[in-house]
C-alpha cells in the first residue's frame, strides 16, 4: 500500500483532486477506480452492498410507452412549480427528481450524520418550504450562515399553518437543498450542516 | 372526464385499485404515502408519489392537512380516499371544497347525516326503511337496562360514531348490562373519540346483506345488486358473495329497493353502501348503516355486472350524469370474495408482519387478484393486516365456490402465516356450499378447523 501511495505523482494527484471536485458536485454516492494494481474508492457515503437487501416492485418500461405523464418510477419527483392557478394544464409531473431520503434513517431529531462529516438537516413535516419570513425580505439562512441548535433556518406551512423549523446543531451551512416555495417531502433533506 | 389529476390518500391495494382505475380513464396519479410505503407498490405505480408523514397513521394518512396540502402542490385536481383511513370523515370532503379539489366522494354532509348511525337510523325510517326496535342515545347503564327491558333481550350495545366492529357487544341478559355498558363506551371512546351508545335488538341468527348505490350529482340514484358478507369474525367481513345466495327474486328487489329510496332521500352522491341485517327465522331485513365510501367488496358486484365501480366514481365526481338507468344494469352469474391476511388463523386471527419470501398468485379466466404484494414485500406491522382480495367469478354459486377452493390451492405464499388455509376450509364446509351462511358460522365452524389442524400435525408427524 504504502509503495502505491509513494508511486503517486503530483500529476496523478491532481487528477484525483479533479475526480473529487466532480463526484462532490454530482449526485453519486461513491466512485471506484481500478486501474491495474491501483483501486481508489472516493465516496460521500459508503458504497452500496452488492445486490439489493430485500427486491423493491419496480415497474417495468413499457414498449408502448406510458399513456399519462410518467415521472422516473423509483424516484418520487419534487414539483418545481406548485402553482395552484387553475387554468391551463396542471403541472407535469416529470420534474426533477429528488432522492427520497431513505439512504440515512434519522433518530431522535431531523439531523443525521452523512460521510463527508456534514449534518443533514431533514423535514420533520410534509409541506411548502419557504426560506423567508415572508416574501420580499431576506432568508433565514444562506450559504456560510453561522446557525446555533435554535436558529430558524425555513418554514413549513401546510394548510395555512406555518411551521417554524430550527437547525438543531451547531455550525455552518454549506447547502440549501431546496428551492423557496417549493413542496418537500417527509423526511427531505433540506440543509446540509458543517457542525462546529 | 374534468378530472385530469388526483391524489390518492391510501395505501395497500386499494391504491392500486384506484391507480388501475385511473390508467384507464386517463387520470394521473399522484400517491400520499407515509415513510413506512414509500418503496411499496402503488408508490411505483402511481406518477408520483409524495411523502406525507411517517409511518404512524395519525401523522401521515389520518392528516387530512397535509392531504389537501399535497394535492394542491402536486398539481392536483381532486382527491381519492380510497376506504378506511379519512374516507368517512367529513373534514377532508370540507377541506376540498374550500380549497378548490373535487372529491371522489360523497359530500362532507353526506358523511355528516350517516355517519352518526342513530341519526342514520332516523333517516331511514323517515324514507320508509325498517330498523330494529331499539332506542335513541343511551348515557347511563340504568338507562339502558330500561331500554333492553323495554324491547328484549338480547340487545346488541353500539357505538353511535361506529363501524367496523369496534365499540360493539352483545348483552344476553340485566346482570351483564353494566359491564357492556362500560367496556363498550370506553371502546367507543378510544376508537372514535365519541363514547355515545345506542341499542339495538340483538338478531342470533342473522345475515348481512348490504345493496351498493350510486347516486349523480343530479338526484339520480340506481343500485348494483346485493351482496352478502355474512360469514365475519370479530364483526368483520371474511368472505363476501353476490348475489345473495337463498333469497326470492322479491326480496332481493325489496331490499335493493329500500336502499335506493333511502339514498335518494338524502340526495346521495357517488358510491355508497346501504348495509342490512337479515333475520333467518323472521325473513325480515333491517337497515344497519349506510358506508358512504367504496367498499373493500365492491369487486363482487363489479364481476357479475361488469361495472367499474371506481371509474364511476371519478365520472359522477367529475360531475357526469349517470350512464346507466337501473333498467341497463345486467346482473349474471355468482362472484365470491376472498380476504386474504395476514393472520394466523389458529391463533385467533393473529395478525403477523414480516418478509413475503414466496408469492405465486393463482391466475387465469374468471379469477381476480387485487393485491399490492409480491415477492420480496415487507408488511408492515403499522396497518391492517389485508395481503390481498381474491375474487372469482362462476356461471353458477357452484361453480364460483369451486373456482375458488382451487385457486386457494393454488395460491403460495411463504414467509408469513395467512388466512389461505381457513378460506379453504371454509369453502369445503358444507353449511357454505349451501348457502346456510349466517354472521356465526365462522364461530360455529372455528373448533373443527382447529381440530382438522391438529390432526393434520400429529398426523404428520
Amino acid at each position: 500500500m504504502s509503495d502505491g501511495l509513494s508511486s503517486l505523482k503530483e500529476e496523478d494527484v491532481q487528477r484525483l483532486t479533479r475526480l473529487i471536485e466532480s463526484l462532490d458536485a454530482s449526485t453519486f454516492d461513491y466512485l471506484q477506480l481500478r486501474v491495474g494494481d491501483l483501486e481508489v474508492t472516493i465516496g460521500k457515503r459508503a458504497p452500496a452492498l452488492t445486490g439489493p437487501a430485500t427486491p423493491t416492485y419496480v415497474v417495468p418500461p413499457s414498449p408502448l410507452g406510458k399513456t399519462s405523464v410518467g415521472a422516473a418510477p423509483t424516484t418520487p419527483a419534487a414539483s418545481s412549480a406548485p402553482s395552484s392557478a387553475a387554468s391551463g394544464p396542471p403541472p407535469s409531473l416529470q420534474t426533477a427528481p429528488t432522492p427520497p431520503a431513505r439512504a440515512t434513517p434519522s433518530g431522535s431529531g431531523a439531523a443525521s450524520t452523512a460521510a463527508a462529516g456534514t449534518i443533514e438537516i431533514k423535514s420533520q413535516i410534509m409541506g411548502m418550504f419557504y426560506s423567508q419570513p415572508e416574501p420580499g425580505s431576506p432568508p433565514f439562512v444562506s450559504i456560510g450562515a453561522e446557525v446555533k441548535e435554535d436558529t430558524t433556518v425555513c418554514l413549513i406551512e401546510v394548510m395555512k399553518t406555518f411551521n417554524a423549523m430550527t437547525a438543531g446543531v451547531k455550525g455552518v451551512i454549506t447547502e440549501i437543498c431546496v428551492k423557496n416555495a417549493q413542496l418537500v417531502e417527509y423526511g427531505q433533506v433540506l440543509f446540509r450542516i458543517r457542525p462546529s | 372526464m374534468t378530472i385530469r389529476r388526483v391524489l390518492i390518500a391510501n395505501r395497500g391495494e386499494i391504491a392500486v385499485r384506484i391507480i388501475r382505475a385511473c390508467q384507464m380513464l386517463g387520470i394521473e396519479t399522484v400517491l400520499a404515502t407515509s415513510e413506512a410505503d414509500r418503496d411499496a407498490m402503488p408508490a411505483h405505480l402511481a406518477d408520483r408519489a409524495v411523502c406525507i408523514g411517517p409511518a404512524r397513521s395519525t401523522d401521515s394518512y389520518l392528516n387530512f392537512r397535509a392531504i389537501v396540502t399535497a394535492a394542491k402542490a402536486t398539481g392536483c385536481d381532486a382527491v381519492h380516499p380510497g376506504y378506511g383511513f379519512l374516507s368517512e370523515k367529513p373534514e377532508l370532503p370540507d377541506a376540498c371544497a374550500s380549497e378548490g379539489l373535487t372529491f371522489v366522494g360523497p359530500t362532507g354532509d353526506h358523511m355528516r347525516k350517516m355517519g352518526n348511525k342513530i341519526a342514520a337510523r332516523k333517516l331511514a325510517r323517515e324514507a320508509g326503511v325498517p330498523t330494529l326496535a331499539g332506542s335513541e342515545k343511551v348515557s347511563s347503564a340504568t338507562d339502558a337496562a330500561e331500554v333492553a327491558e323495554r324491547i328484549g333481550y338480547p340487545v346488541m350495545m353500539k357505538a353511535a360514531a361506529g363501524g367496523g366492529g369496534r365499540g360493539m357487544k352483545v348483552v344476553h341478559d340485566p346482570s351483564k348490562v353494566s359491564d357492556a355498558f362500560a367496556a363498550a363506551c370506553a371502546e367507543a371512546e378510544s376508537a372514535f373519540g365519541d363514547p355515545t351508545l345506542y341499542l339495538e335488538r340483538f338478531i342470533a341468527n342473522a345475515r348481512h346483506i348490504e345493496v351498493q348505490v350510486l347516486g349523480d350529482k343530479f338526484g339520480n340514484v340506481i343500485h348494483i345488486g346485493e351482496r352478502d358478507c355474512s360469514l365475519q369474525r370479530r364483526h368483520q367481513k371474511v368472505v363476501e358473495e353476490a348475489p345473495a345466495p337463498g333469497i326470492t327474486n322479491a326480496l332481493r328487489q325489496e331490499i335493493c329497493q329500500a336502499a335506493v329510496g333511502l339514498a335518494r332521500n338524502i340526495g346521495y352522491e357517488n358510491a355508497g353502501t346501504c348495509e342490512f341485517i337479515f333475520d333467518e327465522d323472521t325473513r325480515n331485513f333491517y337497515f344497519l348503516e349506510m358506508n358512504t365510501r367504496i367498499q373493500v367488496e365492491h369487486p363482487v358486484s363489479e364481476t357479475i355486472t361488469g361495472i367499474d365501480l371506481v371509474q364511476e366514481q371519478f365520472r359522477i365526481a367529475g360531475g357526469e350524469r349517470l350512464r346507466f338507468k337501473q333498467s341497463d344494469i345486467g346482473f349474471r352469474g355468482h362472484a365470491i370474495e376472498c380476504r386474504i391476511n395476514a393472520e394466523i388463523p389458529e391463533r385467533g386471527f393473529r395478525p403477523n408482519a414480516g418478509l413475503i419470501q414466496t408469492w405465486v398468485a393463482p391466475a387465469g379466466p374468471n379469477i381476480r387478484l387485487d393485491t399490492h404484494c409480491h415477492p420480496g414485500y415487507i408488511v408492515p406491522v403499522f396497518y391492517d393486516s389485508m395481503l390481498a382480495k381474491l375474487i372469482v367469478y362462476g356461471s353458477t354459486r357452484s361453480e364460483a365456490i369451486e373456482r375458488m377452493r382451487r385457486a386457494l390451492e393454488l395460491f403460495a405464499i411463504t414467509g408469513i402465516g395467512t388466512t389461505i388455509p381457513f378460506l379453504h376450509f371454509m369453502m369445503g364446509r358444507a353449511e357454505f356450499i349451501s348457502g346456510q351462511v349466517s354472521t356465526h358460522l365462522i364461530d360455529d365452524v372455528m373448533p373443527d378447523f382447529l381440530s382438522q389442524n391438529t390432526a393434520a400435525a400429529s398426523g404428520a408427524g
